[in-house]
This record gives structure tokens, C-alpha cells and sequence, in this order.
């Protein structure tokens, strides 16, 4: 339960985290904003962590290697959604964005990869995962008239 | 072609995001993994920012407060991240993420909150919804 909630919570501080991404880069470069985002970002965890942990935040024993590149990743989700968005549209590119993370989360579950506990892909999962993609594209392609005129809006203030 | 190239990779970075997330946050803990993804890929950023120098500090100041802190809120979502991986695995918390991310998204277009352009909440964003939570009521029985 306390697993779903924070799912939940998480998910909806992205999407109020996407408002105020792009409300930046209105005004500063792509470059720009994705080091503002991370620095606050390492800020904010930095000072809660030292909040919870105290000192022990930086006894690292296990550390290995990788971790230290990991940030990378990041740069990589920032360097894609901003041209996926700039070639397709927010509508399209969010949506193919959506449909692309269930489908890796999915994959990487059942192939058990990375270490992770092996969730075996059954029918059921199939079937629930073709239902929320579904749901994703009713929900994003179907704005309709609305989400046109706004685009048409944004290309003449370009 | 490329657009959706970009679109299906910044996919798979996401979800791997949240993957390694975890997995480091089993060797060193859940604030010590946030700190140093966040830290290392502000680095990263930081660099190609100083060949690119697409945006100056000064027109940062045109920039609302409130939204140029909007990336403090990450230390948040990957603290939820990585225990609602660890809790319920990657897909359905991945569900739930995306769920939570749509209503969201939703609910600040239909109020017009924080100034975007406001949008009514239309039959089929309650349909897409209402598939969206039974796919995930699917995975989790």
C-alpha cells in the first residue's frame, strides 16, 4: 500500500516538476534549465538526506563504480524528451514517452535484469499493460479541437 | 522518425532512471542514491552547459522563483521512486507514476493553473483514466 501512494505521489510531483520545467526554459536554454533542475534537485536531496540520515549520509560502503555515472542517465531523459517534443508535438511525443517507459518496465521486470526480483509475463500482465497504453492514448489523442488551437497558438507566437 | 526515436529512448532512460535508482539505493540507501544521481548528473549538465551557453544567469531572473525551484521536487520522486520499486516492482509502480502524472497533468490543464492555456475535461481523458487504473487494478490482482 505505502508502495502505491508514493508511486502516486511521485507521479503527480513529475507532472507539476514538467509545468515548471518548461515555464524555465521559456526563458533560459534547454542546457540551461537541466542544470538548474539537477542542481536544485542534488539541493533538495542533499538537505533532506542530511535531515534523515545525519552524518551517516556520507558513509558510502558499498559503492561501486557505476553509481557515479548514473547522473548520466538523467542528462539522457532530459537530451530526448526536449527533441522528442521539438520534432512531434507535446501531445504525440508524451504519449509514444508514456507507452515507451510501461513497455521497459515490463520488459525489464520480466527479463529480471539489473538485479531485479524476476516478475515472470503472463497473459494477465500483457493484458493490463495493453489496457493502461490504451487508456494513455484515449486520453492524450482524443483533446481534440482544444489542443490543436493551442498549438496553432504556440506556432504563431513563435 | 527521429521524433519518435527520441521519444521511445527518453523512455527507456526514464524507466532506467528509476532502475538504477534502486538498485544503488540497495548498496548505499534511498537519500545517499538521490544525492548522488542528482549531483553527478548536475555535473554532467553543468559541462555541456559551459560549451553551450544557451541561457544566461541574468534572464534566469525573469524566471518566477517558485518555478526555478521546481527541480528541489525531485528529491521527493526519486525518494518515492525507489521505494515504491522496491515495494511493488517496476511496472506497477511505473503504472502508478504515470497514472498520478496524467491526472496531475490534467487537472492543472483543466483549471489553467500556473498560467498554461486552459482545456475542458472531455468523456474520453475519463475513459482513458478509467483504463488507465483497471490495467493497473490487472496487474496488481
Amino acid at each position: 500500500m505505502i508502495g502505491i501512494i508514493l508511486a502516486l505521489l511521485s507521479g503527480s510531483l513529475v507532472g507539476l516538476q514538467n509545468i515548471f520545467n518548461s515555464k524555465v526554459n521559456e526563458h533560459i536554454g534547454s542546457w540551461a534549465t537541466t542544470s538548474l533542475v539537477l542542481g536544485t534537485g542534488f539541493l533538495a536531496s542533499f538537505m533532506i538526506g542530511l535531515l534523515v540520515e545525519g552524518t551517516d549520509l556520507f558513509t558510502l560502503h558499498h559503492t561501486q563504480p557505476w553509481y557515479w555515472f548514473s547522473g548520466m542517465i538523467g542528462v539522457g531523459v532530459v537530451i530526448s524528451i526536449v527533441n522528442g517534443i521539438k520534432q512531434l508535438g507535446p501531445t504525440y511525443a508524451i504519449s509514444i514517452l508514456l507507452t515507451s517507459q510501461l513497455v521497459f518496465a515490463l520488459l525489464w521486470d520480466s527479463l529480471g535484469w539489473f538485479g531485479l526480483e524476476q516478475v515472470p509475463f503472463t497473459s494477465k500482465q500483457m493484458f493490463g499493460v495493453l489496457m493502461i497504453v490504451g487508456g494513455i492514448l484515449v486520453f492524450k489523442l482524443s483533446g481534440g479541437k482544444v489542443k490543436k488551437q493551442e498549438q496553432a497558438g504556440r506556432a504563431e507566437a513563435v | 522518425m527521429r521524433g519518435i526515436l527520441f521519444a521511445i529512448a527518453g523512455g527507456a532512460f526514464i524507466t532506467l532512471q528509476s532502475v538504477a535508482n534502486a538498485r544503488i539505493s540497495e548498496g548505499i540507501g534511498s537519500w545517499q542514491a538521490a544525492t548522488i544521481t542528482q549531483l553527478t548528473g548536475f555535473v554532467t549538465a553543468f559541462i555541456i552547459f559551459m560549451f553551450v551557453r544557451d541561457g544566461k544567469w541574468q534572464d534566469l531572473k525573469q524566471v518566477k522563483p517558485w518555478y526555478a525551484a521546481g527541480g528541489a521536487l525531485a528529491a521527493v520522486i526519486i525518494f518515492g521512486n525507489i521505494v515504491a520499486i522496491q515495494q511493488i516492482g517496476v511496472t506497477m509502480a511505473v503504472s502508478g507514476v504515470l497514472i498520478a502524472q496524467l491526472i496531475i497533468t490534467f487537472l492543472i490543464d483543466s483549471t489553467g493553473a500556473f498560467g498554461v492555456v486552459k482545456q475542458k475535461m472531455r468523456l474520453p481523458q475519463f475513459i482513458g483514466i478509467g483504463m488507465m487504473i483497471i490495467g493497473v487494478i490487472i496487474l496488481g490482482i
